[in-house]
């Protein structure tokens, strides 16, 4: 048998490896975009081994949510990623200064 | 070891070696294809668990859709990778520490001793004609409507934002208007005229 | 429940295992592999390759696959519903007519907006 535990190390790896990902690809925002779906999915898999453990349906209700606003927010962050690369011609993060103060 | 430890960890394996692809991966375009093999084994995952519809809607909605969606945005953007990658190598240590650093947190907090088996038992199986979809079904419509309507207001506020940022009519370009041909009379286009035949010279 | 998938990972390993066989076979064990560099430059008529092989794909792409993603969810959220629509009753239908309804304004919006024309 699997404990529960099992599944709640595998979600916390994945989110480490997301959040490592975050660091060492500062420049790239398409991967940290991936990274952000990692974490996504990292914290989906607790919802849903919770849900299986307790009994309890919410859980997988929950999930179902995240994925959609998931995808919305994928589609709308590379939408703004599309209209960034064509008003300035790359997508490095560290240009993206304009707005400070 | 029984059989569903085995598959566990052969999912697992796959997709913790497909995550550190996904930021690892030189090119753009393999760690996208990596991300698309770490949802197929976090689907495997989901299925052990018992949740069948959200494994299969996770192939369906980010494999089929949001992955190719991302192959898109890669193709699209013609990239320097080189660029892309300065500082890769000098943020790997502290990449590394600060991984290193959550995952022993954690594994301290949701290790064994607090999540194992004593504290959580195992549920029995689902019976062969439990349907998961069905049980799903029965509360989102009913306890969760408020938030399912919130989720079409998402969508469509997803729909509005892409068109109202990509889209951009390109006025030379030139177009073809069917139903214009279509109208079009003898009388706008042919002009008969009467003239006098003209002497030989 | 889960003795049902059996098939399904059964179908699963035979795939992986027949793509990597033949992977291996083909390109290490089978084929003669004695590259040089004439053999691995690209072939473009003598000379030396002008730009990237790849093509930028266009933006009006990007807007096709977006759309699609939202009308992927919304089917997502009809196959539940289709399930259990006896037990739950007008509520339900209600319910997804109302979901429905406001999808439909952005449909309306995308097609004012001339989103579906291919320019």
């Amino acid at each position: 048998m699997i404990p529960l535990s099992s599944y709640l190390i595998l979600g916390a790896i994945m989110f480490a490896i997301s959040v490592a990902g975050i660091f060492i690809n500062r420049k790239n925002i398409i991967i940290i975009l991936m990274c952000i779906e990692l974490m996504l999915l990292a914290v989906n898999i607790n919802f849903i081994a919770f849900s299986h453990f307790l009994n309890d349906l919410a859980g997988q209700v929950f999930v179902f949510f995240i994925l959609t606003v998931a995808a919305a927010e994928a589609a709308i962050g590379l939408a703004i990623l599309v209209v960034l690369f064509r008003n300035r011609g790359s997508i490095d993060v560290s240009k993206l200064d304009q707005m400070k103060g | 070891m029984s059989f569903t430890e085995i598959v566990f960890y052969a999912f697992s394996a796959i997709m913790i070696t497909a995550a550190l692809g996904v930021i690892s991966a030189r090119n753009p375009v393999h760690s996208a294809l990596f991300l698309v093999l770490t949802f197929f084994a976090t689907s495997g995952i989901w299925l052990l668990l018992e949740a069948e519809f959200l494994a299969i809607t996770l192939v369906l909605v980010y494999v089929g859709a949001v992955m190719v969606l991302f192959l898109f945005v890669v193709m699209m953007l013609d990239i320097n990778i080189t660029v892309m990658r300065q500082g890769f190598i000098k943020y790997l240590p502290i990449g590394i520490l600060v991984a290193l650093v959550l995952v022993t947190q954690m594994v301290l907090l949701v290790g064994p001793e607090n999540f194992g088996l004593s504290q959580f038992a195992e549920p029995a199986l689902k019976a062969a004609d439990y349907s998961n979809t069905r049980e799903l079904g029965r509360v989102i419509y009913t306890d969760y409507v408020y938030p399912f309507e919130v989720a079409s207001v998402i969508l469509l506020v997803a729909i509005v934002a892409a068109i109202a940022l990509t889209m951009r009519r390109r006025p030379e370009t030139k177009y073809q208007t069917p139903i214009k041909q279509m109208m079009v009379k003898k009388s706008d286009r042919l002009r008969i005229v009467k003239m006098q035949a003209e002497e030989k010279q | 429940m889960l003795e049902n998938y059996l098939p399904v990972l059964i179908f699963i390993c035979i795939g992986l295992i027949t793509g990597a066989a033949m992977v291996v076979m083909g390109g290490f064990m089978l084929a003669p592999r004695r590259p040089d560099p004439a053999k691995n430059s690209p072939y473009e008529c003598g000379f030396e390759a002008f730009e990237d092989a790849r093509l930028k794909f266009d933006v009006r792409y990007y807007l096709v696959a977006i759309l699609f993603i939202i009308f992927d969810l919304e089917i997502a959220f009809l196959f539940p519903w289709a399930i259990v629509l006896e037990d739950i009753g007008v509520f339900g239908v209600v319910a997804m007519g109302i979901f429905l309804g406001i999808l439909v304004i952005g449909f309306i919006y995308e097609w004012k907006k001339g989103a579906l024309e291919w320019e």
